[in-house]
């Protein structure tokens, strides 16, 4: 199958400063992408570079087939999207909004309608756009972006300002687009858990670089540790090694790679071997202790 | 493709109350200046406009003869005696107060400054409002190309600069309609009126009805307001803040009238748009504030700064990265 979204060593330099640097990927149909990092990383100018809103100093950009700078017109029609926040016309109703956009893609109005049903909005439809919360103003944008089927939606932290319900709705409603009408969805976020919950891949940028790229099995759900807190490190360090486990280890705290059902034995073997356990708990690894991991932070194999 | 990119211009003009605002103040000015007429002729209503015309000229002469007024005014004030003159030779009354004459006179006072300006708040932030709301990343994230988009807001820009200018002179004479005497379409006046050198020449006058000679005058006043909307256009372009952009086009609009007044010895001030716009008021018989500006050089001036200002605006549009 044809990738629908093809980046290549995507790079831009501004002044001296080098903002994004050597970024390529893939999107392939049917799938959630999630492009996860802390504010700051480079996710916006990534996004603004797949649009065509700025001009990647290297590399470049293909959607659908089509070179995102050399046919603009060809290539963004496959697109809908939201970059950073969804501003739209405050002084216009949230249907003039879209009649707007209907416009700029000649779509049929009743494009309108189905749009508004998907996010929900069809109430408040005639209102004017100021008068909406920011979560309105997010599930417009989503609407927006749908217009005319695009194959491939890009939506930078589409979860802000949304509320949990609205972020399980928006969800479910990404994963059917993708999984029933095989589009492909680009969502950045810098949140680990709502990426987990949403998304088929995962590429980690930092600062400017992607730090590693991959499925979310791979890359997040097998990173489940449990954390143990002892009195004696040393000792119960040597015990875990023994038994092959891969871990990390700080003055009084072990992290390991297991799953809870093997928590038990263990306890009791440090128990056996005379060393205090504390406390044995579930540790989901946040997202900055990856980033501190990836990028050379302290770790104990 | 292109007519729904200029609807949508349109539509966000209007609902940015941009367009109610210029009709607002022009109905504001327009009623103020037709309150100031209807006095002034019940006032004067039974004088002799011949007496008036004379007056006005012995007075005008005497100030020139006294010297002491820069050059400029000097200038005009001849011009202005040989044009009253002239009228008065022929017999015919210049400066009657009835509603086409104020409709013919707006085209004079307002082509300069007024309505540049109102064309200023139209056009200042047609392109710089997209960008300091954050909606160009929309807009330009759709398949239509740049140019397209910047193209539309062009044309936009120009039908409401000539909406504008049409709105003033219907307005002019609604309002000053049930003040004024309401005829006098084909009333005479003279046009042509040149000083080359210091010397005026008679020559080139020619004798028009009034409705011809007004529609001369707002062709004028069109020309140099399609110039203006260019030129406001590239300032939006050019700064993401729309109070940048606006403040900008006023202080260039209001800064260069001052100056070709001011400041004649400089003459490299004929360069300046802003001298070329009182294009009505040359044709009616005002000097330009520099001796070597003709009509040609005023037209073909304003073409210029126009056609680069659309240039750059374009070049700068077509290539430049969006950032929030």
């Amino acid at each position: 199958m044809d990738p629908i979204l093809v980046a290549r060593h995507l790079t831009k330099v501004i002044g001296k400063r080098t903002i994004v640097e050597d970024v390529s990927f893939q999107l392939q149909p049917g799938e959630v992408f999630g492009f996860l990092g802390p504010n700051g990383a480079g996710k916006t100018t990534t996004i603004r570079m797949l649009v065509g809103l700025i001009k990647p100093t290297a590399g470049d950009v293909t959607i659908c087939g089509f070179d995102v700078r050399r046919d603009f017109e060809k290539a963004l029609r496959n697109v809908g999207c939201i970059v950073e926040n969804p501003d739209l016309y405050r002084f216009m109703t949230g249907r003039e909004n879209l009649e707007h956009f209907a416009r700029m893609l000649s779509v049929d109005a009743s494009e309108i309608e189905r749009v508004a049903e998907l996010v929900a909005l069809a109430h408040r439809l005639d209102q004017r756009v100021g008068t909406y919360s920011l979560g309105m103003r997010q599930r417009l944008g989503i609407a927006q972006a749908m217009l005319g089927s695009p194959r491939l939606l890009v939506l930078d932290e589409p979860a802000n300002g949304l509320d949990p319900a609205g972020i399980r709705e928006i969800r479910e409603l990404l994963r059917r687009l993708a999984h029933d009408q095989q589009m492909a969805v680009f969502v950045s976020s810098h949140l680990l858990g709502e990426v987990e919950l949403m998304c088929d891949r995962v590429a980690i940028i930092h600062k400017g670089t992607l730090l590693r790229e991959g499925s979310v099995a791979d890359l997040i759900s097998s990173r489940r540790e449990m954390e143990f807190r002892v009195d004696d490190i040393a000792h119960a360090s040597e015990i875990v090694r023994a038994k092959g486990l891969q871990f990390r280890a700080d003055t009084d705290r072990l992290w390991i790679s297991m799953e809870e059902n093997d928590a038990p034995p263990l306890v009791a073997a440090l128990a056996g071997e005379g060393i205090a356990v504390y406390h044995a708990q579930r540790h989901v690894e946040t997202l900055e202790e990856m980033f501190l991991e990836a990028t050379g932070g302290e770790t104990v194999d | 493709m292109f007519v729904p990119l200029v609807q949508n211009e349109t539509l966000k003009i209007i609902r940015r109350k941009r367009f109610l605002i210029v009709m607002a103040i022009l109905f504001a000015i327009l009623s103020v200046i037709t309150f100031a007429q209807s006095r002034q002729l019940r006032w004067r209503s039974n004088r002799n406009w011949r007496a008036d015309i004379q007056q006005r000229i012995s007075r005008m002469q005497e100030a020139v003869r006294r010297g002491r007024m820069n050059e400029n005014w000097a200038r005009y004030m001849r011009a202005e005696t040989n044009r009253l003159q002239f009228y008065l030779d022929h017999d015919i009354e210049p400066d009657q107060p009835t509603a086409p004459l104020f409709v013919r006179a707006f085209a004079n006072v307002a082509g300069f400054l007024l309505l540049p300006v109102l064309v200023a708040i139209l056009g200042a932030d047609i392109v710089s409002a997209e960008a300091s709301e954050g909606t160009d990343k929309l807009l330009l994230t759709r398949p239509v190309r740049r140019w397209k988009v910047l193209a539309s807001k062009l044309v936009t820009l120009w039908i409401f600069a000539t909406l504008t200018l049409l709105c003033g002179a219907l307005l002019a004479y609604i309002i000053s309609a049930p003040f004024l005497p309401r005829g006098g379409w084909i009333a005479p006046t003279f046009t042509g009126f040149q000083i080359a050198r210091g010397e005026f020449h008679l020559d080139g006058v020619r004798q028009l009805p009034l409705w011809k000679d007004t529609l001369i005058a707002y062709g004028l006043d069109w020309y140099a307001l399609l110039a203006v909307a260019a030129i406001a256009l590239a300032l939006s372009v050019l700064f993401r803040s729309s109070v940048a952009a606006i403040g900008t086009m006023l202080a260039a609009l209001i800064g260069g009238t001052i100056l070709t007044q001011v400041s004649p010895d400089w003459t490299t001030g004929k360069y300046l748009f802003v001298s070329a716009l009182p294009l009505a008021d040359y044709y009616t018989g005002r000097p330009p504030p520099y001796e070597e500006m003709s009509m040609v050089f005023c037209i073909a001036l304003l073409a210029v700064w126009a056609l680069v200002a659309l240039i750059a605006a374009f070049a700068i549009y077509v290539r430049r990265d969006v950032f929030g």
